[in-house]
């Protein structure tokens, strides 16, 4: 059995819907905010997943950090070193998706050359007479950046475990992988 | 002549340790083997603690480990594992395929419990496979 811990920085425009996504994680799909309330520091959430077929578990701390751009310069001093990153963009604002190359550039200058899983996330799904931003054009970039793509609707509950359970999983597989490394090295 | 030891030979124990994986138990730092290892589980910083048995007067210690990039070492004279007080840090070196090994001054400081915190590393995961104490 082992317990792991990681940081999972939550980051993407203004009003993409990062906080409705980490709040029906949280709350196990009860919590739907309809009123837009803006994040304006990060907000920490944390809750344990537990990995399928194992009896491990991965502790998600979730770093909810701020899209607006004024303030997004004093959130990053709190992001740390993320061990994960899911990155949201809202499916109707071409303008949102634009953005996320912005965000890796932020993201990776914290990362200092360390493999950090992640994720894309395409929001609001449910307003598809809306849509933007394809599903394919979506994939094709997030595969360019070594990301996984997501489709999810907050306001409908739909597919919003999803990304977070996978980079559950991606961190557990990233440690099965470096124990084996390990255990397979030669002494000093 | 400097006698190097493994704490558990000591009579030491690890007192706490802040990750856990049920198969490399902090107790792998001590017992001299550095096949065997004690694995951190994510983020930062990481810590464990050594007990001696009685107060012990440290010339050195010396620590093998993988991925650990940044060590501070602190001590006691108390009963409990509190009020720490700081008496060194060092950055290692990033090592490839095998093991760091970093010798450690400790200037003869005399300890009961001995607090090892690792504030950063090269990878998400770090290692430690042995604690060696020169007296
Ligand atoms: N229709 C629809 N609305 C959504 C969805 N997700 C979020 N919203 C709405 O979008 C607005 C913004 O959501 P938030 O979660 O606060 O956005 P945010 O990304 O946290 O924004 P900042 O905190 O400013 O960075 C709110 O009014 C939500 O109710 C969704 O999937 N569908
Ligand atoms: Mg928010």
């Amino acid at each position: 059995m082992v317990k792991l811990r990681a940081r999972c920085l939550l980051v993407g425009d203004a009003a993409v819907g990062k906080s409705a996504l980490s709040h029906i994680f949280y709350s196990d799909g009860t919590l739907f905010q309809k009123n837009y309330s803006m994040t304006t520091g990060v907000e920490l959430l944390m809750k344990c997943v537990n990995i399928p077929e194992t009896n491990d578990s991965v502790e998600l701390y979730i770093i909810d950090s701020a899209g607006k751009e004024t303030l997004v310069e004093a959130c990053e001093k709190m992001w740390g070193k993320p061990s994960l990153l899911c990155l949201v963009f809202d499916l109707t604002s071409e303008q949102s998706f634009a953005n996320c190359s912005r965000w890796m550039e932020r993201v990776r200058a914290r990362c200092q050359g360390l493999q950090v899983p992640g994720v894309l996330v395409g929001n609001k799904s449910d307003l598809s007479a809306r849509r933007e931003v394809q599903a394919s054009v979506a994939k094709e970039w997030a595969q360019s950046q070594g990301l996984e793509y997501h489709e999810t609707s907050a306001k409908e509950m739909e597919n919003c475990d999803a990304p977070l359970l996978t980079l559950a999983r991606a961190f557990h597989s990233l440690y099965q992988e470096r124990r084996e490394t390990i255990q397979n090295l030669n002494p000093g | 002549m400097m006698i190097e030891s493994s704490p558990s030979s000591l009579g030491a124990k690890v007192v706490l340790a802040a990750s856990s994986d049920e198969n490399h138990p902090p107790e792998n730092i001590i017992d001299g083997n550095t096949k065997t290892f004690w694995m951190s589980t994510g983020m930062f910083p990481q810590e464990f603690v050594i007990r001696f048995a009685e107060p012990t007067t440290i010339a050195a210690v010396t620590v093998d480990s993988y991925n650990v990039k940044h060590l501070k070492i602190e001590k006691n004279m108390s009963q409990n594992a509190s009020q720490f007080e700081p008496v060194t840090e060092k950055e290692f070196e990033y090592t490839e395929g095998h093991l760091q090994s970093n010798a450690i001054s400790l200037n003869g400081s005399s300890a009961t419990h001995l607090r090892f915190i690792i504030t950063s590393g090269y990878d998400h995961f770090v290692s430690v496979h042995r604690v060696s104490v020169k007296n």
